[in-house]
């Protein structure tokens, strides 16, 4: 059966790509909650993000770490501008068209990265790739522990403002009721722009992570991850940061845990049968379970 | 007197039967066409299930469950591809209604979400049965009309014109009728058509079986007329083609697929050949955004527009 040995690395790395995945929920939910609109191109601003740090860092060959909020800042301008230009305009004429709007997004942002950076599969290597720290049994890249730790600072900072800083707590408050935030004298669309412009920059700080810790970008690795940012906020609850943190690392660690257990399983009847294919579908098959038990997610509000 | 949409319609089909005989057999154009045709069915019937106002993101996965199934049934049982095209068109409208029982609750981006889920779940479990499907191999399938025919491929084009003008007459007779108009009801306001005594769920579930029914067979026709089949057929860009085609055409029109599918294929094509790869889908995305933006009701609504400009 399933071995100690095996399952601790692979809960590790799970635990890693949970970082990932609650940075991408985090900015997807910021947006979601003030504006009401889903992004589906959220997981192209990570990959435009990733393709970023990667351009600065071949160009200039600095430490990459130090790259991160360069790509951020990029970011949140091409969010601004993807707020201004296509988000805004459509506001309240249908859902459908913000889906179909986002597939204009998708379409032009994947082949814009093509264009520009071949759809080779692209990675940097981490100036850290080759220091390994011994945890226990097993040795683990400090670039998976330098990863966990900026994204508890990015969640402990983001907290702290959405709590504290008077922007935030104008975001909390149009998300929780956009007429009323306007009557109070919130600028509803100016936080709009700066909520779109947070979360692409969080965006872009997962892709930039990403690629840093060794993983590979190409322009079409967006739209997976994306469904698993919107898998981690309807599990997670809208609007909830702890919930996004826990649904994040659950998803992360049960992407990786679940297949080997299920190959684990099979061995022990004899059946000689891969199941990695089944990583990407195990947030779906979640995801799917979640809505159909509770049709406007887990934390939604009550339909009619 | 006929009416002007029939007209049209008229002319475009007797363009669409003359093609072959004014440019020759060619394999180039003829492919093209063909492929067009697929997807003018695969377009409508994705309209027909928007109608109802579910904008599904998966829809190759009913295009690859029709292909799939056809194939291995026509592979298995040795049955001539035309009945196998039929087959796989009610399995994949079975499995369209046993997905549309999981979405009729769900609204917008949920449902968006969880279609999208089903088409890179069907995928997973086609790859997984290796057995069946060859895995990430495919398998050879049956051609339409077998090779040895001569100008096979004119016949096949023909074949597909007479299914392609079949669906969309079917689905312009289903969107004239009740159906259609309890579907629309829906779309715009499901509360009230629940009060107003439609059954909501029941024509939902219709919308998503008729709808999975024509894709199934779209995915079908594509797959004998290529010879082969491969679990790209579940693609995401599969999934997303329809929805570029009937949103540039016009959405909830009967024309609008048609429009849209041939407008874009025409462009994609004419691009491709002047040497653009990714240039040609930054310039859809580009257009997709825009008529979202200044042209909601897509390409048919231009006449229209045109009009009133001139008018005032």
């Amino acid at each position: 059966m399933a071995d100690i040995g095996v399952l601790v690395p692979i809960m590790v790395w799970g635990l890693y790509a949970g970082c990932i995945y609650i940075l991408l929920a985090i900015g997807l939910n910021l947006i979601f909650g003030v504006m009401k609109v889903v992004n589906f191109a959220h997981g192209e601003l990570l990959m435009i993000g990733a393709y970023i740090t990667f351009w600065v860092y071949t160009i200039s060959g600095v430490n990459p770490y130090l790259i991160v909020p360069v790509s951020m800042f990029i970011m949140a301008i091409i969010g601004i501008a993807i707020e201004r230009l296509c988000f805004r305009p459509i506001m309240g004429t249908g859902k459908l068209n913000e889906i179909f709007l986002s597939l204009g997004l998708i379409y032009l942002f994947q082949n814009l990265a093509a264009l520009l950076w071949t759809p080779d599969s692209r990675t940097i290597r981490s100036p850290y790739s080759d220091i390994l720290v011994p945890i226990g049994s097993i040795k683990l890249p400090v670039d998976y522990i330098i990863i966990i730790l900026i994204t508890v600072i990015f969640l402990i900072a983001f907290h702290v403002f959405m709590k504290k800083a008077t922007l935030g707590r104008a975001m909390r408050a149009t998300s929780q009721n956009r007429e009323a935030a306007a009557l109070m004298g919130i600028n509803v669309e100016r936080v709009d722009m700066l909520s779109f412009a947070m979360g692409s920059a969080l965006a872009a700080a997962a892709g930039s992570l990403w690629v840093i810790s060794g993983q590979m970008v190409n322009p079409y690795m967006g739209s997976i991850l994306a469904i698993k940012a919107f898998a981690v906020v309807i599990i997670g609850g809208l609007g909830s940061i702890p919930g996004a943190i826990i649904a994040g690392l659950t998803l992360g660690i049960a992407e990786n845990v679940v297949p080997y257990l299920m190959q684990s399983l099979a061995a022990a009847f004899n059946i000689a049968m891969s199941f990695s294919a089944w990583k990407d579908t195990i947030a779906f098959v979640i995801l799917i379970i979640i809505l159909i038990l509770k049709p406007t997610g887990l934390f939604g509000e009550k339909g009619e | 007197m006929i009416g002007k949409k029939a007209a049209m319609g008229i002319v475009s089909l007797l363009i669409a039967v003359l093609i072959p005989l004014i440019f020759g057999v060619n394999q180039y154009i003829l492919t093209v066409l063909t492929i067009m045709l697929v997807f003018i069915i695969y377009s409508s019937a994705w309209n027909l299930l928007a109608l109802s106002g579910q904008g599904s993101l998966g829809h190759a996965a009913f295009f690859g469950i029709g292909g799939y199934s056809s194939a291995i049934i026509a592979k298995s049982l040795g049955f001539p591809p035309l009945a196998t095209i039929l087959i796989g068109g009610v399995f994949a409208a079975f499995i369209g209604v046993l997905i549309g029982l999981t979405c009729v609750r769900l609204k917008e981006w949920f449902l968006a979400m969880v279609t999208l889920g089903f088409a890179v779940l069907a995928h997973t479990i086609t790859i997984e049965l290796s057995g069946l499907t060859g895995g990430w191999d495919g398998l050879p399938v049956q051609k339409l009309i077998p090779i040895t025919v001569s100008n096979y491929i004119m016949y096949e084009y023909y074949l597909i014109l007479i299914t392609t003008v079949i669906t969309v007459f079917i689905i312009y007779q289903i969107m004239k009728s009740k159906i259609g108009l309890a579907l629309e009801a829906i779309r715009e306001n499901e509360l009230e058509a629940k009060v107003m005594g439609i059954n909501v769920m029941k024509y939902k579930l219709m919308a998503f079986g008729i709808s999975a029914f024509f894709t199934g067979i779209a995915g079908a026709l594509e797959i004998h007329h290529f010879g082969y089949i491969t679990p790209e057929v579940y693609g995401i860009d599969i999934s997303f083609w329809p929805i570029i085609y009937c949103v540039s055409g016009g959405l909830f029109t009967i024309e609008g697929p048609i429009v849209g599918t041939i407008v874009i294929t025409l462009l994609d094509e004419g691009l491709k050949n002047f040497g653009w790869t990714y240039e040609r889908y930054i310039l859809i995305g580009l257009i997709l955004i825009l008529i979202v933006r200044f042209l909601p009701k897509g390409f048919v609504s231009i006449p229209e527009k045109i009009k009133a400009y001139l008018r005032s």
